[in-house]
């Protein structure tokens, strides 16, 4: 009979579909609907009296003012000075002590991930109370040492460098963590070699552990330039967008206009460049995660 | 791995390029917990030793006064207990959702498994703070602002953990399945009773991950904590972060409460996070 030979079949897919659709369920009212609603948003203008679809004219707008214009600018500027930091930091620690003692490893990787376990949050809460005019400690060093008064939070020449600096010290840890674990797993054989070689351990790293450990290093550079652009809570604490929107970024222009001049469609604009931008920096990533766990 | 460290120590005997560095990274390592150190020395100052400078590197006397005023002016054990909430409730959540989902994906057989998987692995890269309005007018509509209901459920959706559990339960053989079959236990009995014990560590990694990860969220808690009473920790010690007033030992007594939970956590479960922020990205 036909219902005998399709009823198996017909079983394996309802139990699989069960089996994913708490997760679906989620993913879809969650994350795929509010990409879509997010990009219907961005093609209109809505205010409390009027609803019209204007087009790219958000868009068009949005490139029109100078403080947008701006925080691309300064994000651009992050995600350059950090993912350069972070990575090279991350790295020329790792290599030096991925082939020390166990202790040392983990005592260092600790301290560097320290940040990272403790949130951002705090970490722009202690470098707020470091960096502020009146009882910082770094102002009063700067100022005492220079003569003159300093406040770095203040100047828009230094607040993105600080900043910069500030999410690179919260951040580093992970790199570590995943370098070390991506240095324990190369051969034997290679570094064999090259002892046979008599090479020094620059040579070593520079030659073999450096290249070996390129997956990683595509990984972390995805991941931190997505981590940058989704920056929020460092800008906030530290210095608010300014002084005079110096510190800008498109996370923060989007959170402004969303939530403190209640316009809604600039905000969903910038969000869904935002997306364009995720999507082509993570498209690399994505690629080579499929082709490993795809059968 | 053993055999890798007596290797390379005898190449670099007398490295002294390698030396150097390291003694700069352990001074690094070392100025790094600084700050943490000034945070929780700053805490238990007084009001007038917080503004002198040079600061007292070791505190001349320990005041609670700080503690106190945080825990009997502000809500704060309220705040610690919405975060406890908010982040066991989610990462449980998100934990059976993801079990299930990553052992389809991995065992099961049925049409569209691998258009699905790639779609919740494409979504993996999408930070949702990017589409923050829709969220929020959705959370808006369901009356859900200012509930744990609000913070909790849109954070279910991360298909993180169906990525990390995918890869443990590949590694589970078939035969255990068939085996269960064989004995004409259904699909959820395999499940629960075979494969999930296999996958346990991969399990423990998710569920210390994301316990951290929405311990720490910050932004979405905010947007949608509208009274002081629903505030979590992260959010509730942010905004006496934001409060004119400079008197930073109080500030910092905040900071400390909120990071020392996260603190004994990670001490406790160092092994797991090591595992879990490996096991998600590259495997040799």
């Amino acid at each position: 009979m036909k219902s005998t030979q399709k009823n198996p079949r017909l079983r394996a897919t309802l139990t699989g579909y069960g089996f994913v659709a708490p997760q679906l369920i989620f993913f879809a009212v969650f994350t795929i609907y509010p990409i879509f609603e997010g990009i219907r948003l961005s093609l209109f203008r809505s205010t409390a009296v009027e609803n019209t679809f204007v087009g790219l004219e958000n868009y068009i707008n949005l490139f029109q003012d100078p403080v947008f214009v701006k925080s691309v600018l300064n994000t651009l500027f992050l995600v350059v000075v950090i993912t350069v930091g972070n990575l090279i930091l991350g790295l020329i620690i790792s290599l030096a002590i991925f082939d020390k003692k166990n202790g040392y490893v983990s005592f260092v990787r600790s301290t560097f991930y320290l940040p990272v376990i403790v949130s951002t949050v705090v970490m722009a809460m202690v470098w707020k109370f470091l960096l502020n005019p009146a009882n910082g400690l770094v102002n009063w060093y700067l100022t005492k040492a220079s003569g003159k008064s300093i406040n770095l939070l203040g100047n828009p020449n230094t607040v993105l460098w600080v900043i910069a600096f500030v999410t690179i010290v919260a951040s580093v840890g992970t790199s570590i963590i995943m370098y070390v674990a991506s240095m324990n797993g190369i051969s034997t054989e290679m570094l064999e070699a090259a002892k046979v070689d008599g090479a020094s351990k620059l040579k070593v790293c520079t030659k073999i552990v450096v290249p070996l450990v390129k997956p990683t290093t595509l990984y972390l550079s995805v991941t931190t330039i997505i981590s940058i652009l989704k920056l929020f809570v460092i800008i906030q604490l530290l210095s608010d967008g300014g002084p005079n929107n110096s510190s800008m970024t498109m996370m923060y222009y989007l959170y402004r206009n969303a939530f403190s001049y209640n316009k809604m469609y600039v905000a969903s604009a910038v969000g869904v460049i935002m997306f364009v931008l995720a999507v082509l920096i993570a498209l690399p990533q994505f690629i080579s995660m499929n082709r490993k766990g795809g059968k | 791995m053993k055999k890798n460290h007596s290797l390379i120590s005898k190449i670099k005997r007398h490295d002294k390029l390698d030396l150097v560095v390291n003694v700069i990274v352990f001074i690094l390592a070392i100025i790094n917990l600084f700050p943490f150190y000034y945070l929780l020395t700053s805490s238990v100052k007084s009001s007038a030793a917080i503004f002198k400078m040079p600061p007292d590197w070791w505190p001349k006397t320990f005041e609670t006064k700080n503690y106190l005023d945080l825990f009997t002016g502000q809500p704060a054990f309220r705040w610690a207990a919405n975060s406890f909430l908010v982040s066991i409730i989610t990462t449980i959540m998100v934990v059976i959702c993801a079990s299930m989902a990553a052992y389809a994906v991995s065992k099961l057989d049925f049409p569209g498994r691998n258009a699905i998987y790639m779609i919740f692995i494409g979504a993996l890269m999408i930070p949702k703070e990017i589409f923050i309005i829709p969220l929020f007018q959705i959370v808006t509509k369901f009356h859900l602002t200012d509930t744990y209901a609000g913070m909790i459920l849109p954070n279910v959706a991360a298909t993180f953990g169906v990525f990390l559990l995918k890869g443990f339960f590949d590694t589970v053989p078939d035969a255990i399945r068939e085996s269960g079959k064989l004995d004409g236990a259904g699909e959820m009995t395999v499940f629960t009773r075979l494969v999930l014990p296999i996958v346990k560590p991969g399990i423990g990694a998710l569920f210390i991950l994301n316990f951290v990860n929405i311990w720490n969220d910050y932004l979405w808690q905010m947007l949608i904590a509208r009274s002081k009473s629903m505030m979590t920790l992260m959010v509730g010690t942010a905004s006496i972060m934001q409060e004119i007033s400079p008197n930073f030992g109080y500030k910092m007594a905040g900071a400390a409460v909120a990071s020392v939970p996260m603190l004994i956590i990670f001490i406790c479960f160092q092994r797991y996070f090591t595992s879990g922020i490996t096991m998600g990205a590259v495997k040799e």
